[in-house]
């Protein structure tokens, strides 16, 4: 392998970059910036370069030191390698490198602009850390570090109650997720003897039983920290929330990367899980990607409604993780993730553009006629809405048709789910696009928005290619090597590939589309010419409920959050009354008690003295001689 | 000399001077403490450093030094360290430098507080250096009886007196019921010596009749326990700590709080082991009290100090279910989290300190919107709260989660798995609760819109940070590069683990016979050899698990039968 040192730099340049913001120059706007954005666009470059030399196959070889090392618990910290790994490598710090440029112009007026950077670097580095991982405990790690960075970023604004509020409910409802994967780990330590992949990989694959009767608790407990961080029904409360942060740190952290990084972490470990585990897999993916496109129609803020967009096409990957079968292939849903975390950038940017352009207005009836006034902002935007909704041949409608391709061979539910879910994506992207960028300004604001800055415009355009042709570019294959061995390809003209899917699996392709069309038409019918939302209406209690997003916020803080905080109440109210006032104050009393009594002894009256005495040696004579 | 009688002579010297200072020379009594706690420092940080290099004795140790005292009694001046405890005494030196640094909020009678704090630290690092059973009860002795009067004297708050009360009554107790175990333990043992490695060595010998353990056990077991706010002993940590004023929290909530898990691990594990195994059970049900019960109760607390304390107790039962699992991996890591806690314990105490001299609260409901007005205190305190609930990157994360790992796998008391509903637990106490409170706690006095009543509230100075930065960069240090730790903790804790989880004898011995009360413990009795034909019946794990107890399990089986054939009149 040639420049084995580029991976590890490409990993600990944002680190460096966040430790020399943090440590020096929180006061210095211009090189922190300089610093954060440079880290992150070499390390883009240097895995280009890296690819360059060693291809997508690199020698498998495992870069690795030894981290701990304690009886039989062994732990690396190294560096993997092969195509998994590299493609996540390009996506994160190419849509990274975006951003941290377009927060540049987004956050200059900030006065914590230096901290928002040092944040960013750092949720780089904990993110590169998760791709590269060799084993659990490293994985592991960078995972709650990425909890960590998501803290800080959407609780940037943490004077605002509502952006502190969301930060922590993304870090808390994230460890629900980690408590399981932690003892999925455990189990699946005691069990195998090992925490790194590699030997995991070899050990199942001499021996599928080898996890025995715990194969399936073993699979649903690491699923769980897919759940938390991938934000799957039912822990996807916290996602929508998050969108307090800034609209960067939304595209960058709960569009592009860190929510992809569940996905990605099922694929890294897709040889431990079977049969049964990955059929729940599936219906939960499933499930997800419905009722979060369900919300989506009712939501009216530019944000919420891509939050839960994004919920939605992370419940489309992890279904398509799951319906791969065991044994089978993932890669459409790491095709996906690749051209969602470009197309859902882009689409969180422009949000980001528009929320500037009118001066943080974010509820989406108070904008309209932006197409003239926002013109690479509409445009772009449009291309990710394209791309959302799987029109051909935006790189959306590849991805997505694959998945709905592997859902088919899986069984008619899920499939019709994916092709009534792209439907309803459809449809409340352009309910967006119509309301927020076609038809009369609704408000002042919109009548006076401009034009984003060319540092934030760029970053758009830069983002738009890739949600174009990133469908022609081999991702599925790539990653498919990895997991089942490459038929004899025929190369096949870039036209042809352009059609493939329609020739493949045209149920899925023509289903897909057709379903596009559906959601184009309601969507232009209803709001075309809209000025109010015609639904509520139309819908009645079901578009509150859906407003409401099915009121499952309000479920978990009467049951779950009501539930511990009474037995913690219990159980402070046993330890201030009966352990501490009871017994402790008990002993106090008896010993003051005690001590008072014997200070009634002591009269210091020569004559009450004298008379004990003379009672005493009464009383010890009557024993000694009597008896 | 060596180098520890410096690094406790120097704090316990600059004591005796200083009651020589004038009461008016503020700043001297200042100075001396600094100087010589940082001397201490040095000297911890250099021992630390050369440890591996270090001339190791015949009986494992490092840098030792003895001095006979009292010959016929076998009590000797002897000092030493092997991997246990010269991680437990670099962070003690480091403790009570931030303690002697944070002590400037200390503003009446500075003279007598500041020798106390120096007899404390003397004391606690004498306690952990020392290798004679007799100075190291004397020397937790000399730390102990200082935090009551500097709780009484300097504490804060309108509990202070009942406070006081409360932890003097705990912890005179404990400790008493510690020394009785002790003496016992010197009486029973017939080697008649104080020295830790004599005894010991003597004891791997000719192991103590299972009576005499089986009473002797839970006098250590709950005097040290009470020692370490063991639930339902535990009452006295929290208020304790929030009437306390903040080095003195520091230092006792940090340090001398360890004493009685490196007592437990050092002497009751190794030296009782029969005992031991037959405890272990309960002790792990009572750390799910710390870790479950107590992290329920640290979610209700509205005041800072009350919460911080609460939290303090629950990080105990992390340690108390290492300890129970009884396997090298749950032990290191218990000997970390001792170490990470520690740091983390005086990082947070002072921090609080800081804010209650700013600020004249602590109740949650009246701070808020700080993290403005205190950009290093604030940030400072949320990454302490961070390396509370267990975020990789600090040291508490190593050791908790290899004590889960630990306990997880250890197979040792009823069959492997037995404990996993322990962890389960425990890993529910340590990602969950500890967040939930933690993070609750930084929002309500950090978080949220700025207020006017905290305008004149200032940060810290570069000179108020040297504590605090020291603190949180050896969290980080130990977090980051744990092998500084477990490459040190390992060797000393093989041995100890080995004799901890030796059985009373061979299959169909004496013992087993005689002794109705462990006989839950002998029907898992395993032969010394995993190839012997009763292992054929066992899960796989369980054999490996007695393959890596290592070589020192038994020295020979030669002395296996020592064993039985000592053991059989006594038990008789």
């Amino acid at each position: 392998m040639k420049l084995e040192v580029l991976p590890w730099l490409i990993l600990f340049l944002p680190l460096l970059a966040a430790g020399v913001i943090t440590l020096f120059t929180l006061k210095n706007r211009v090189v922190s910036a300089r610093l954060s954005i440079g880290a992150v666009v070499a390390g883009f470059v240097l895995s280009v370069l890296f690819i360059k030399l060693n291809g997508f196959h690199p020698e498998p070889k495992e870069l690795l030191a030894n981290w701990l090392s304690v009886g039989d618990l062994r732990v690396g910290f190294g560096l993997r390698l092969d195509p998994l790994s590299l493609l996540m490598l390009l996506v994160v710090t190419g849509v990274a490198s975006a951003i941290h440029i377009y927060s540049h112009g987004y956050m200059e007026d900030d006065r914590g602009y230096p901290r928002y950077f040092a944040g960013l670097s750092l949720f780089t580095f904990s993110m590169l850390g998760i791709v590269l991982s060799t084993n659990f405990i490293q994985l592991f790690i960078f995972w709650e570090l990425v909890g960590l960075s998501s803290y800080l970023l959407i609780g940037f604004w943490f004077e605002k109650p509502s952006a502190a509020d969301a930060a922590k409910k993304a870090f808390l409802t994230n460890r629900l997720g980690d408590f399981g994967f932690m003892l999925g780990i455990l189990v699946v330590w005691a069990t195998l003897g090992s925490l790194d992949f590699a030997v995991l990989q070899d050990k199942l694959a001499a021996d599928p039983q080898a996890l025995g009767a715990m194969a399936t608790a073993a699979g649903l407990l690491i699923f769980c920290g897919a759940v938390g961080k991938s934000a799957q029904f039912p822990l996807h409360v916290w996602l929508p929330d998050a969108m307090e942060g800034p609209t960067p740190v939304s595209a960058l952290i709960h569009a592009a990367t860190m929510v992809a990084a569940g996905v990605y972490m099922l694929c890294r470990v897709f040889f431990l899980l079977n049969a049964p585990a990955l059929h729940v897999i599936a219906v939960i993916g499933g499930v997800t990607a419905l009722l979060a496109a369900v919300i989506a129609i009712q939501q009216n803020d530019i944000k919420r409604i891509l939050a839960y967009s994004t919920l939605s096409q992370l419940g489309y990957m992890v279904m398509a993780v799951g319906v791969a079968g065991a044994g089978g292939n993932p890669a459409p849903a790491m095709f996906h993730l690749a051209t969602h975390a470009c197309f859902k950038a882009l689409l969180f940017l422009g949000a980001g553009s528009v929320i500037l352009g009118l001066h943080h207005e974010q509820d989406i009836w108070k904008m309209g006629g932006l197409r003239t006034k926002m013109p690479v902002t509409y445009w772009t935007f449009l291309v990710a809405t394209l791309a959302l909704c799987g029109v051909p041949p935006f790189s959306g409608f590849y991805s997505k048709d694959a998945i709905i391709a592997a859902a088919q061979n899986d069984g008619p539910v899920l499939f019709g789910l994916g092709v009534v879910v792209a439907a309803l994506t459809t449809f409340y992207m352009f309910r967006l696009v119509l309301v927020a960028f076609h038809g009369p300004a609704k408000s002042d604001a919109a009548r006076h928005a401009h034009e984003s800055p060319g540092v934030m415009a760029w970053p758009l355009r830069i983002l738009a290619v890739p949600s174009l042709f990133a469908g022609f570019w081999g991702v599925e294959k790539l990653v498919g090597s990895m997991y089942v061995t490459e038929e004899a390809g025929h190369a096949v003209a870039w036209y042809q590939e352009i059609f493939a899917p329609f020739v493949q699996a045209p149920a899925a392709a023509f289903g897909g589309l057709a379903a596009v069309l559906i959601g184009f038409f309601l969507a232009y019918a209803l709001y075309a010419r809209a000025t109010t939302d015609p639904l509520p209406e139309k819908l009645g209690a079901l578009a509150t409920a859906m407003r409401n997003r099915f009121y499952l916020d309000e479920f978990y803080e009467a049951t779950v959050i009501r539930f511990q905080d009474m037995i913690a109440a219990i159980a402070d109210w046993w330890d201030r009354w009966i352990i501490a006032g009871v017994v402790v104050k008990g002993t106090h009393g008896t010993t003051e008690l005690f001590g008072r009594a014997l200070r009634l002894v002591q009269t210091g009256n020569l004559q009450t003295y004298a008379f004990l005495f003379v009672l005493g040696v009464a009383v010890v004579l009557y024993f000694a001689l009597g008896k | 000399m060596s180098l520890l009688t410096y690094i406790l002579g120097w704090p316990l010297l600059a004591a005796l001077v200083l009651a020589f200072v004038p009461r008016n020379y503020r700043f001297v009594a200042r100075v001396v403490a600094i100087g010589a706690t940082g001397l201490s420092l040095l000297f911890a940080a250099a021992m630390f450093l050369q440890f591996g290099g270090a001339a190791v004795s015949a009986t494992g140790y490092r840098f030792e030094q003895v001095v006979p005292w009292v010959p016929s009694l076998g009590i000797s001046y002897h000092v030493g360290v092997d991997g246990l405890n010269v991680g437990l005494i670099l962070m003690g030196a480091i403790v009570a430098f931030a303690a002697a640094c944070v002590s400037w909020e200390i503003k009446e009678r500075e003279k007598e507080f500041y020798i106390l704090l120096l007899v404390m630290t003397g004391g606690i690092l004498g306690a952990f250096a020392s290798l004679d059973l007799f100075f190291f009860y004397f020397f937790h002795e000399l730390a102990l009886v200082p935090t009551f009067i500097m709780i009484g004297v300097w504490g804060r708050g309108e509990n202070r007196n009942y406070a006081t009360f409360q932890i003097t009554l705990y912890l005179s107790i404990g400790a008493l019921l510690a020394l009785l175990g002790l003496i016992a333990l010197y009486l029973q043992s017939g080697a008649n010596t104080f020295d830790i490695p004599k005894l010991t060595e003597y004891i791997r010998q000719n192991p103590m009749s299972l009576t005499s353990q089986h009473f002797i056990f839970p006098l250590l077991l709950f005097g040290f326990g009470i020692l370490v706010s063991l639930w339902p002993f535990h009452t006295w940590a929290p208020l304790g700590y929030g009437s306390a004023p903040a080095p003195t929290a520091m230092l006792h909530a940090g340090v001398l709080k360890k004493f009685g898990l490196y007592g437990l691990i050092r002497i009751a594990l190794p030296l009782m082991p029969q005992a031991a195994q037959s405890w272990m059970h309960v002790l792990a049900w009572l750390c799910l009290g710390n870790i479950l019960y107590v992290g329920l109760v640290a979610m209700r607390q509205k005041n800072l100090n009350l919460l911080i304390g609460n939290s303090s107790v629950a990080h105990m039962g992390f340690v108390f279910l290492g300890i129970a699992s009884l396997s090298l991996v749950g032990i290191t890591g218990a000997v970390v989290v001792m170490i990470a806690h520690g740091l983390l314990a005086a990082l947070t105490f002072g921090l609080s300190g800081y804010l209650y001299q700013q600020t004249g609260t602590l109740e949650m409901s009246r701070l808020g919107g700080l993290l403005r007005q205190l950009p290093f205190i604030g940030a400072a305190m949320v990454m302490a709260m961070f390396a509370g609930c267990g975020l990789p990157g600090f040291a508490n994360f190593v050791g908790e989660f290899m004590i889960f790992f630990g306990a997880w796998k250890s197979g040792f008391l009823h069959g492997a798995g037995a404990m996993n509903w322990f962890v389960v637990v425990a890993a529910w106490g340590a990602l969950i609760i500890g967040a939930v409170y933690m993070l609750r706690a930084a929002r309500a006095v950090f978080h949220g819109p700025p207020q006017e009543k905290w305008a004149a509230v200032a940060d810290a100075n570069p000179w108020r940070k040297v504590p605090f930065v020291l603190l949180l960069a050896s969290l980080f240090l130990f977090g980051c590069f744990p092998r500084l730790l477990t490459d040190k903790i390992t060797p000393a804790a093989e041995p100890i683990v080995a004799m901890a989880t030796a059985r009373a004898a061979a299959p169909g011995t004496v013992a087993r016979v005689s002794e109705p009360a462990v006989e839950p413990i002998s029907d898992h009795l395993a032969p010394r050899q995993a190839a012997t034909p009763e292992t054929s019946g066992r899960p796989a794990e369980y054999n490996s698990a007695i393959q890596q107890m290592g070589n020192l399990r038994y020295e020979t089986d030669r002395d296996a039968s020592a064993i039985v054939n000592r053991q059989s009149p006594t038990a008789n």
